[in-house]
């Protein structure tokens, strides 16, 4: 335990001095695969329970297995995995701003219920990943590949609105666990957010093979892989 | 009035509680009294009644209660969801040590409810239907974000978070100061945290003027103090949370808790190598009162001087009796004047003081060594103490005075840190003169006096034994007019370079303790005491040598067996020295061990070893005697032995006893006869050689040349120009002739070479060169000789070349013989066949002979058919050829007789 702890905040350091670095030079990197690897590094350590949902459940409490059962994410806090494959990289990109966005007023709201450190990391964490959000956007603003626009995975609907502020209740043992199951979301956002982003390498991947139009025309027929989901988009035009 | 009420819960007719509330009351007045229900009202219908009664003494008794009110209902449940599970009290504060009813509402009665607090399973009391309540008894503090109490059913688990407060502590040493007689802070310690978000609150009241004040900390508080001239103080601390108030109280007299801020400018002013003057400033007090200043002066972490200095804003202190080149801190504080309570907190600052000239000469020593009897000086002197130095010295001035030659004054500047320098004078007396100088100037001078001549160094040495305090040493003094006196010594061993070290001592002193950190056990120091004389003259007075302390040898002498007889052997161990011993050498045991095991000699003693094996001891008591001859041993045997000195701290480490055996009693009888016998052999091999000429002469005479014969000188004489020696090359053979010698003829040998006996079966054979045609017409026949130093081996060939001869017998051709590839083959041959068996009766030719003048008189020509005499013969000498080796190819004018086969090594003439 002691050593994933320590391998943790080495990568967590590591990751805040290549924040540190890129914001002191005001520079972004121009490389887009060492670009989307560190966003997917960066989604990876936010995923982890251990950076801020585990301090919470130990500062209030809330540690026997029915509380921690109880602690599941709730619909809507964030937007679902679904949503995330089928929005353009620039949307997603977008959402995933802007969630964060929303995520750290909810932390600086939560500064007495949060264990200190752990909010202050996961501060750090957060405007750290939104800096490479900002660089990934400039990259794929700039270039003229076609996937830009294209979502991860072909599906129907506009970008979704940004999720608010989830209401906290009055009672102190309900407030309890209803950030509980906030924290449990921000985390599993952020598994499904590394996904997606994992989604975009591999299919780079998969493209350096055949021609961008090749590739985006095959991207527009592929299966869809959640058949309880209806796609939505229109026949022949592309989304986003 | 006396007001009586009843509480009755789930059903009015079951009272839980009933108690009286007395007040005073006024008409139209509204009257509030509240009640506390351990259970949460939530969770239960609660119903009050209540009766009253006029409760005044100007009422005379009887007094009757009226009638009682309807009940009240108190229904919280009303306000409840629909949710199927409550659990209450909600967010409840509780103080550590308490007990805690919580209850829950479930309204599906199917469900299985389990209740837990944290992780515990906690059962409760069924309070109705669809009530439980449970007692939770001395509940304890967990964490400042509540304990959890929780119950779970088909859904989410529904809780309540009991918000647990430690005790509220009194607080602690409540006290108060002014700084500056203008604001009052009181200070306390709150105790341990109630562990709360919500901070308990503080109030400080001050009763004579009825004010208070919220403090804004949790362990200090302000408080202004008026200009009414209030000097007297009541306080009163209240510390207050929602469960206890907490109080405490000071009588506090302004005056008398005056604590100054601390002084601030320190700094040193007129800084000179004795004096300082500090100057520093103070804040005022009220209306400029007096404060009383603390002024320390601290040399190397110590206070070395401190003065009370009254003042009101400026403080200045001259500080004196300073040491020059000397860093200084001086600190002061503040306290108030009118009434002492509490120093103020100390302000520093660091000072030096100027330097100054050595206030101390140095102390100086020399060491006089004659060199081609001049004196060579090393002068000595330590380094000046940091008292005396008054700043850092530079250089050291020596100035070298001859008292013989008023004039002669010679200065050295040797810059620091040198401690010595080296003097070469003449014979004459000096004085010798050492100053340490700073950058201020010289110190006083050190004097010394070197006489121009060696002084007394046969002074007997005593010995001295060492202490754990040093070196106690005591002499008798020489002359009544000495000014002191020095002991000198090594502060090493002796075999490491001399550190000089000395000691001065008074006139009046004869004895001292010289100690030293440097002083080792088992190192030998020796001390040379002088007598200083009033002319600064020192005059060696004794010498000692001694150890701090004894140790037994560090190792043995190498020991060196001599003398070796059959009966007694010598030991001898000349090149140990005992000077630089671990301790005084007493002297040596010698230990001897025998094979035999038999009786210890005379003068040994019986002991036993740390093995545990018994040898015999010998002990020498002088540790000058390094020698010790073992006598009365046996003959042939084997003794062992071994040597080591002792001291009086032990003897030498035991190593390996050596071995020596003892000769046998005659060998030495046996060299008294063969020695002489040698020698006399020596002496007639060496008269044989020098006599090896006369021998030769007699035995074996050279061969007369004939060119220098007298013959020639008497034929000369003649004038007989036709009468001339022939040269054999101008001789040619016609003929040979071959005298085979019969077996068992008479042999003449020319030399012990070959016996008899070997030559016997060999058939020596003479060849005769004779001209072959009777109109020869050659100078005349040749003389043949026999030789008998060819190859013996060589004579056995049957080879063309080499072919028997008779007179009869058909000419062989020369040719074999004279060619050099045939003579070559024949020698090969010969060589290669010199083992191989030759046929029996074959007559060998194998050597083409010498030639001879039959004038020269040869005792050794062959005693068979000797040639007749010819005008012409000669004598070559014969070249020796190794065997195996092939001749060089002879000249046309080679002739066979000119060829000689003889052994390696072997030469004959």
């Amino acid at each position: 335990m002691q050593a994933q702890s320590m391998q943790r905040t080495l990568l967590s350091l590591v990751l805040r001095l290549l924040l540190l670095c890129m914001v002191a030079t005001g520079k972004c990197s121009g490389k887009y695969h060492e670009l989307l690897l560190q966003l997917q590094r960066q989604a990876d350590l936010m995923q982890n329970p251990s950076t801020l949902l585990d301090p919470y459940i130990h500062l209030q409490g809330l540690h026997s297995p029915i509380l921690k059962g109880s602690c599941m994410e709730r619909l809507g806090d964030f937007p679902s995995e679904d949503v995330l494959w089928r929005l353009s990289r620039q949307d997603f990109l977008w959402t995933l701003n802007t969630t964060l966005g929303l995520f750290l007023r909810m932390l600086s709201a939560l500064q007495q219920d949060l264990p200190k450190a752990a909010q202050q990391q996961a501060e750090m964490n957060i405007r750290g990943l939104g800096n490479n959000i900002h660089c990934m956007a400039q990259l794929l603003r700039g270039s003229s590949d076609p996937e830009a626009a294209e979502p991860t995975r072909p599906g129907p609907g506009p970008t979704p609105p940004p999720p608010s502020l989830p209401m906290l209740p009055l009672d102190t043992f309900k407030r309890k666990l209803r950030i509980c199951e906030f924290l449990q979301g921000y985390h599993r956002f952020m598994r499904r957010a590394g996904q997606v982003l994992r989604g975009w390498g591999e299919r780079q991947g998969r493209n350096r093979r055949h021609s961008p139009l090749r590739g985006l025309q095959r991207a527009a027929q592929r299966t869809w892989p959640f058949p309880g989901l209806r796609r939505l988009a229109p026949q022949g035009q592309l989304p986003r | 009035m006396v007001f009586e009420i009843q509480i009755s819960r789930f059903k009015a007719s079951d009272v839980i509680w009933t108690g009286n509330y007395s007040t005073t009351v006024t008409q139209n007045q509204v009257l509030h009294w509240s009640w506390e229900s351990e259970l949460p009202l939530e969770c239960a219908i609660h119903f009050v009644r209540m009766r009253t009664m006029v409760d005044d003494a100007r009422i005379p008794v009887p007094r009757f209660w009226s009638n009682w009110s309807s009940w009240k209902k108190a229904d919280a449940q009303n306000s409840l969801g629909d949710h199927p599970l409550y659990v209450f009290p909600k967010d409840k504060l509780v103080e550590e040590g308490s007990d805690v009813t919580i209850c829950y509402i479930s309204r599906n009665h199917q469900d299985n409810i389990s209740c837990y607090l944290e992780d515990v399973l906690t059962f409760g009391k069924q309070l109705d239907q669809s009530v439980w309540a449970f007692e939770l008894k001395n509940i304890s503090f967990l964490r400042k974000t509540g304990t959890n109490f929780y119950c779970q059913g088909q859904g989410v688990p529904e809780g309540v978070v009991l918000f647990v407060s430690k005790v509220l502590e009194e607080p602690k040493n409540f006290s108060c100061e002014t700084r500056d007689l203008k604001t009052l802070t009181c200070t306390w310690d709150p105790g341990d945290d109630t562990g709360l978000i919500q901070l308990p609150s503080y109030t400080l009241f001050e009763s004579f003027s009825r004010k208070k004040t919220l403090c804004k900390h949790r362990n200090r508080c302000d408080w202004q103090v008026t200009q009414d001239s209030q000097e007297m103080y009541n306080f009163t601390l209240v510390a207050e949370n929602y469960f206890r108030k907490r109080s405490v109280s000071i009588l506090f007299n302004l005056i008398h808790g005056v604590h100054p801020v601390a002084p601030y400018n320190l700094f040193p002013k007129n800084v000179s190598a004795t004096n300082a003057t500090m100057t520093w400033k103070v804040h005022s007090i009220g209306n400029n009162s007096a404060l009383l200043c603390q002024l320390q002066l601290l040399g190397e972490g110590k206070v070395i001087q401190q003065h009370n200095i009254s003042i009101r804003v400026n403080g200045e202190y001259l500080l004196s009796e300073l040491e020059p080149d000397t860093e200084y801190m001086a600190r002061v504080r503040c306290a108030y004047a009118d009434h002492f309570w509490k120093w103020s907190e100390l302000i520093s600052q660091n000072f030096t003081t100027a330097e100054a000239a050595p206030s101390e000469a140095p102390d100086v020593w020399r060491d006089v060594m004659f060199v081609s009897g001049h004196p060579t000086v090393t002068l000595f002197w330590k380094p000046l103490s940091k008292v005396h130095t008054h700043g850092k010295i530079l250089f050291y001035n020596v100035v070298v005075e001859n008292l013989d030659e008023a004039s002669s004054l010679e200065v050295l500047s040797v810059p620091a840190p040198a401690n010595s320098t080296k003097v070469t004078l003449n014979q004459s007396s000096y004085q010798i003169h050492v100053t340490a100088h700073n950058s201020v100037g010289p110190s006083p001078a050190s004097t010394v006096a070197i006489s121009g001549h060696p002084g007394n160094e046969n002074v007997e040495e005593g010995r001295i034994n060492g202490t754990e305090d040093g070196f106690p040493m005591s002499w008798k003094p020489q002359s009544r007019n000495a000014t002191g006196y020095v002991v000198e010594w090594c502060d090493g061993p002796q075999n490491l370079p001399c550190v000089l070290q000395w000691k001065n001592l008074g006139p009046t002193t004869t004895g001292t303790v010289i100690s030293s950190g440097a002083f080792r056990p088992g190192v030998r120091y020796n001390f040379r005491i002088y007598e200083i004389s009033t002319k600064r003259m020192a005059h060696l007075l004794e010498k000692k040598t001694g150890y701090l302390e004894e140790l037994a040898p560090s190792y043995n002498p190498q020991v060196v067996p001599n003398n070796l007889t059959s009966h007694s052997f010598t030991l001898s161990w000349k090149d140990y020295p005992t000077e630089s011993q671990t301790g005084f050498i007493q002297g040596y045991y010698v230990y001897l061990k025998s094979k035999a095991g038999e009786k210890c000699h005379r003068g040994f003693e019986k002991t036993v070893l740390p093995d545990n094996s018994v040898c015999c001891k010998y002990t020498i008591d002088n540790p000058d005697q390094k020698t010790f001859v073992m006598k009365d041993l046996q003959p042939e045997s084997v003794y062992e032995f071994f040597v080591t000195p002792y001291t009086s701290a032990g003897e030498g480490p035991m190593d390996d006893f050596r071995k020596v055996t003892t000769p046998d009693e005659y060998s030495h009888i046996l060299i008294h006869i063969i020695l002489p016998m040698i020698f006399c052999v020596l002496v007639i091999m060496i008269a044989c050689y020098l006599k090896s000429q006369w021998l030769k002469d007699k035995c074996y005479p050279d061969i007369p040349d004939p060119y220098k014969s007298s013959v020639l000188s008497l034929i000369k004489s003649k004038e007989n120009p036709h009468i001339t020696i022939m040269n054999v090359n101008d001789c040619v053979p016609d003929a040979i002739e071959v005298v085979n010698k019969p077996e068992g003829s008479k042999i003449q040998f020319t030399g012990t070479r070959k016996s008899p006996t070997e030559t016997k079966g060999t058939k020596p054979a003479y060849l005769d060169l004779l001209p072959t045609e009777k109109n020869y017409s050659g100078p005349g026949p040749c003389i043949c000789f026999e030789n008998f130093t060819y190859n013996q081996a060589a004579s056995d060939l049957g080879y063309c070349g080499h072919f028997p001869v008779t007179s009869q017998a058909p000419h062989c051709p020369l040719g074999p013989l004279t060619s050099p590839e045939n003579l070559l083959k024949t020698l090969e041959q010969n060589y290669m066949n010199s083992l191989g068996e030759i046929p029996a009766g074959e007559a060998n030719l194998n050597y083409v002979s010498q030639l001879a003048s039959p004038v020269s008189g040869d005792k050794e020509s062959p005693p068979t058919n000797p040639p007749e005499p010819a005008l012409c013969s000669e004598y070559k000498m014969q070249m020796a050829i190794p065997l195996g080796l092939a001749s060089p190819p002879p000249s046309e004018n080679s002739s066979l007789s000119s060829t000689t086969l003889l052994d390696p090594g072997e030469h004959y003439h």
